[in-house]
């Protein structure tokens, strides 16, 4: 056999056993090991033992143990509420959200299709809760619950025969069982791994005006997310020992348990949630992070595959604290969780918020240094920690005010940690900051529905995270450019500390804007949260024309006088005429830039409110009009800047250089199938 | 005979094709840098028609990412007739390829000599076998497809674990493993198609061999000898290192202006030169190999005259 024909043949035989080896592999993490018994935090809930924050409506004491094998949590409750209101209630509603897994009938799984950020339902990993028993004083009360959302059971509700006075506080105690679902929509088990959200029966929360209170307690949509009052959690999870546990405030003990199980014991206080997540292969990094009366603990929670990454959430989670301590109210809590969950469980689990722990995302060998995805995503659900945590509005009916001012805030906190020039990619020769990029990623055209609108009642996905998330940020970077960056983050700083703990509403927030920036506001606020409404500047005209005194016939002192071309020659300057359009129903006042041949600039203001739809700009300039630049500064951040910038004469250099990139890739193309 | 050729020669016989027909090889890279240059000026002029009055397409074509999106968002026609201009000046090459290959071959396995001479034989090797590599081609279609399919199920059997890839050889690994028996499937077709096209036109004339019979015998000749695929082989990664080292050596030189443009296209003319002679080469060493296959059956037409029966 010639030497060429051997080697031909080992090379096949070596290339065969390479594949059906690395078919046989997958990421291999090693038998779960006992981990060493964790020492208790040592920590008091709030940061210092801080006085309570919140009126505490609703507090709960759980004891739960985890069954990895079947993904279950069989658990005891007790929930102490009370009653704050001016109305006596005689029936209390509780969420029972893993019930938005159990069937394709619920209102969760009828809205999503069974996907929801590029996760998928499964037809093996179905979740439910089902109450065991549920008491008041001793009476057992499990067989008169009802589900008023039928066939949906993601709400249940408990008729009372004795009314909670005003004022009055109740106990109700329950056992019950959480399936956990193959991970989905934030919660669930993939694997060994476990996050455990959205787990236990939460009672919903009395709003509105005294006397006239209502229960808010919606059945779970899968465009909204979660409201509850403020509380203490009292959380004992019994898990097996070789498990590592991460969960809302602090450990406060930990204690070996029969059947090679521990018991840990978390405390936290002034949150309106508990999770937590168990894992038998997750490592912990931490760092501190410093604010103005103390530090906080930041720790990464990661599978040891991911080290690399986790330094990038520890480093964006310490940045992240400080500067929204900095801007807003300081972290009141001791410590912070980022669980960075494995790869194949992320688009369940990853990108989610919770008081004091937070999912993060974007680890993939895409996200090189420099391109910030995962920094971003730790940002932005710390961030939640102040306009879902602290402040937490009523996300049901206004998703906006936490999801959208957490994106205007994390744009400012990114560029503050990274450049404003490259803080969402720095990587070979590509740069972008946040806002431009999410501004150009956006959805174009009108929304169907204004921003202000309850996350159930948008259209589609699509319309509701155009309009909550990026509208959102867009408008406030339009006040915040238009009003002055620093007055307006005194504002917003304002409104944080007015309303920490309270449940703000829009109007809260628009009235705190108003006083503080001593503006009336509403030609803006109106229109750009209320209405379906948009900018739509556009370059209607440009040109110039050689000037000359006016020609013609004039009564000059009685005479006739006919002025002709030879008397009224062209003085070498130029008329330019510019005419701008605004087709939008949101008018705000931008400049226009006009560039001119000598390389002279010049800068007009157009206030369209109540002015009409268009403008004309006459000038006249001893050099002709160039270019014209409607908001320059990129102020008005709601509108598509593609046709702002215009020059008046073409230049196809620039397309001649993107032909011939595109023409050599073609020629590759060509070389490659033919000659 | 064919065994007494090996990869050496074949590289040897490559080079001299390349040297003796310089002129020829260099005649069918300016048809190809024509279609190149008519494919940069369609692009060009469809580009300007939309941006030549945005600096933000400056600004794009100089990098800035944000700018990019925008007008690709705006002008989302153009970029699809773009797209369309491309994908037709690949599909004109294809098919000016069987007949410049056609008239290759003919060169290289008669060897005229003098301009007018190689002129001559090129054209008419290349006309006179232009439909059969057609037929050639259609014929070549199920291995193809073979290949694609082969792909298609590598790639989804990587899937999730493309999605989940945390690190490079994460990442590269199991897509080179798993491309790899469609790129070898493909490899293997591509050069039964070469060989088989070298076979019809050096016995065009002669045999008049079938296209089908042809190509199914070359399906096996080419499987007893593995030196084809290696040569060929061989030819695929020459031509993948002077791509990576122009990427390599081209980043960091960004080039502006209408001058920079123009420096872009030669520059890039150069390479595509080079991997033009490298191809050549190819072929050359194919030509040699392929004229020591054994002769098929010379086709004969049996006419039956009606009146003598």
């Amino acid at each position: 056999m010639d030497p060429i024909t051997q080697w031909y043949r080992r090379t096949v035989l070596r290339l065969v056993v390479l594949a059906l080896l690395a078919t046989a592999c997958g990421r291999d993490h090693g038998t779960p090991h006992v981990r060493p018994l964790p020492k208790a935090d040592n920590l008091p809930p709030l940061r210092g033992g801080a006085a309570p924050k919140s009126e505490r409506i609703a507090s709960y004491k759980i004891d739960a143990r985890l069954d990895p094998t079947k993904h279950q949590v069989v658990a005891t409750q007790t929930l102490r509420w009370k009653n704050t209101g001016t109305s006596a209630v005689d029936r209390l509603p509780f969420h029972l959200y893993l019930n938005a897994f159990k069937n394709e009938s619920s209102l969760f799984m009828r809205s999503s299709r069974g996907k929801m950020r590029g996760a998928k339902a499964t037809d093996t990993g179905w979740g439910w809760i089902q109450l065991e028993s549920v008491q008041i004083g001793g009476a057992e009360l499990a067989s008169q619950l009802v589900y008023p959302g039928k066939p949906d059971e993601s709400v249940v509700e408990l008729p009372l025969a004795t009314p909670i006075e005003a004022g009055a506080t109740v106990e109700i105690h329950f056992k019950f069982t959480a399936q956990l679902p193959e991970v989905f929509a934030r919660t669930g088990y993939k694997g060994e791994f476990h996050m455990v959200a959205q787990w236990f029966p939460k009672i919903g929360v009395r709003v509105g005006t005294p006397g006239a209170e209502q229960w808010e307690c919606r059945p779970h949509h899968a465009f909204s997310e979660f409201f509850a009052d403020f509380g203490t959690y009292d959380v004992s999870l019994t898990v097996p020992n070789t498990y590592v546990i991460a969960a809302t405030g602090v450990l406060d003990s930990v204690t070996e348990a029969p059947g090679g199980t521990r018991t840990y014991v978390y405390k936290a206080e002034d949150v309106h949630d508990f999770v937590w997540m168990a894992d038998p292969y997750m490592e912990v990094m931490t760092g501190s992070a410093k604010v103005e009366d103390g530090k906080v603990e930041v720790r990464v929670v990661y599978r040891p595959g991911q080290e690399a990454f986790a330094k990038r959430h520890l480093q964006a989670g310490i940045g992240a604290i400080e500067k929204f301590s900095a801007a807003y109210v300081p972290y009141p809590w001791p410590i912070m969780t980022v669980v960075d969950p494995p790869p194949d469980a992320t688009a369940g689990a990853g990108g989610m918020e919770y008081p004091t722990l937070v999912t993060t995302a974007g680890d993939s060998v895409f996200t090189r240094p420099g391109i910030r995805l995962p920094e971003y995503v730790t940002v932005h659900e710390i961030g939640h920690n102040w306009f879902q945590g602290i402040l937490a509005s009523n996300e049901p009916l206004e998703a906006w005010l936490d999801e959208g001012v957490n994106d205007w805030a994390d744009a400012k906190v990114m560029n503050e940690l990274y450049g404003s020039r490259s803080s969402i990619v720095d990587w070979m020769d590509w740069h972008a900051e946040v806002v431009a990029l999410r501004r150009a990623a956006a959805e174009p055209g009108a929304l169907p529905s204004p921003v202000a609108t309850a996350a159930f009642a948008f259209v589609d996905s699509a319309a509701y995270s155009d309009a909550t998330y990026t509208r959102t940020m867009m408008a406030l970077r339009t006040i915040e450019n238009t009003a002055g960056a620093a007055k307006f983050a005194a504002a917003m700083k304002a409104y944080a500390q007015r309303f920490a703990f309270k449940h703000p509403t829009g109007r809260d927030l628009f009235d705190t804007l108003q006083s503080e920036l001593g503006q009336d506001l509403s030609w803006f606020l109106d229109p750009a949260f209320q209405r379906a409404s948009a900018v739509s500047y556009a370059l209607r005209t440009a040109k110039c024309r050689k000037y000359h005194p006016p020609r013609g016939v004039f009564e000059v002192g009685g005479v006739r006088k006919t002025v002709t071309e030879a008397e009224a020659a062209n003085t070498g300057s130029y008329v330019c005429e510019v005419v701008v359009t605004n087709t939008g129903v949101l008018h705000v006042p931008v400049e226009i830039e006009l560039k001119f041949a000598d390389g002279s600039s010049r800068r007009v203001k157009w206030d369209d409110r109540g002015n009409g739809a268009w403008e004309r700009f006459e000038i006249e300039r001893s050099s002709e009009l160039t270019e014209v630049w409607i908001d320059p500064d990129n102020k008005v951040t709601l509108a598509a800047p593609t046709q702002y910038h215009y020059r008046l004469d073409g230049d196809g250099s620039a397309s001649l250089r993107a032909a011939a990139r595109m023409s050599a890739i073609t020629q590759t193309l060509m070389q490659i199938v033919g000659l | 005979m064919a065994s007494r050729l090996r990869l050496g020669d074949l590289f040897g016989a490559g080079v001299r094709a390349v040297s003796k027909y310089t002129g020829t090889v260099l005649a069918v890279f300016v048809v190809q840098s024509i279609v190149a240059l008519g494919c940069m000026l369609g692009i060009a002029f469809l580009l300007a028609q939309e941006f030549s009055h945005l600096p933000m397409f400056d600004d794009a074509v100089d990098g800035d990412l944000v700018a990019m999106i925008w007008c690709f968002k705006s002008a989302t026609s153009s970029f699809a007739a773009i797209g369309g201009l491309m994908f037709g000046a690949v599909l004109f090459w294809q098919l000016a390829t069987w007949f410049l290959v056609g008239g290759l071959v003919g060169v290289f396995s008669q060897l005229p000599e003098g301009r007018g001479d190689t002129a001559r034989c090129f054209g008419a090797s290349g006309t006179a076998t232009y439909l059969t590599y057609a037929r050639l081609a259609l014929c070549s279609l199920p291995g193809l497809v073979l290949a694609l399919f082969a792909f298609g199920l590598g790639m989804t059997m990587i899937e999730d674990r493309i999605e989940h890839a945390l690190t490079l050889p994460q990442l590269l690994g199991p897509i080179v493993l798993a491309s790899l028996p469609a790129l070898l499937l493909l490899h293997y077709f591509w050069t039964v198609s070469d060989y088989a096209r070298i076979e019809l036109t050096l016995r065009h004339e002669s045999h008049d061999p079938s296209v089908v019979m042809t190509y199914l015998r070359t399906l096996i000749w080419v499987a007893r000898r593995p030196v084809t695929l290696v040569h060929a082989g061989l030819g695929w990664i020459a031509f993948l290192a002077v791509s990576i080292a122009y990427v390599y050596l081209a980043q960091g030189h960004p080039m502006y202006g209408a001058e920079g443009a123009v420096t872009l296209f030669f520059v890039r003319q150069g390479v595509a030169l080079l991997r033009m002679a490298i191809h050549v080469g190819v072929l050359g060493g194919q030509v040699e190999l392929g004229r020591t296959r054994p002769l098929p059956p010379r086709r004969v037409e049996v006419k039956v005259d009606a009146k003598a029966s």
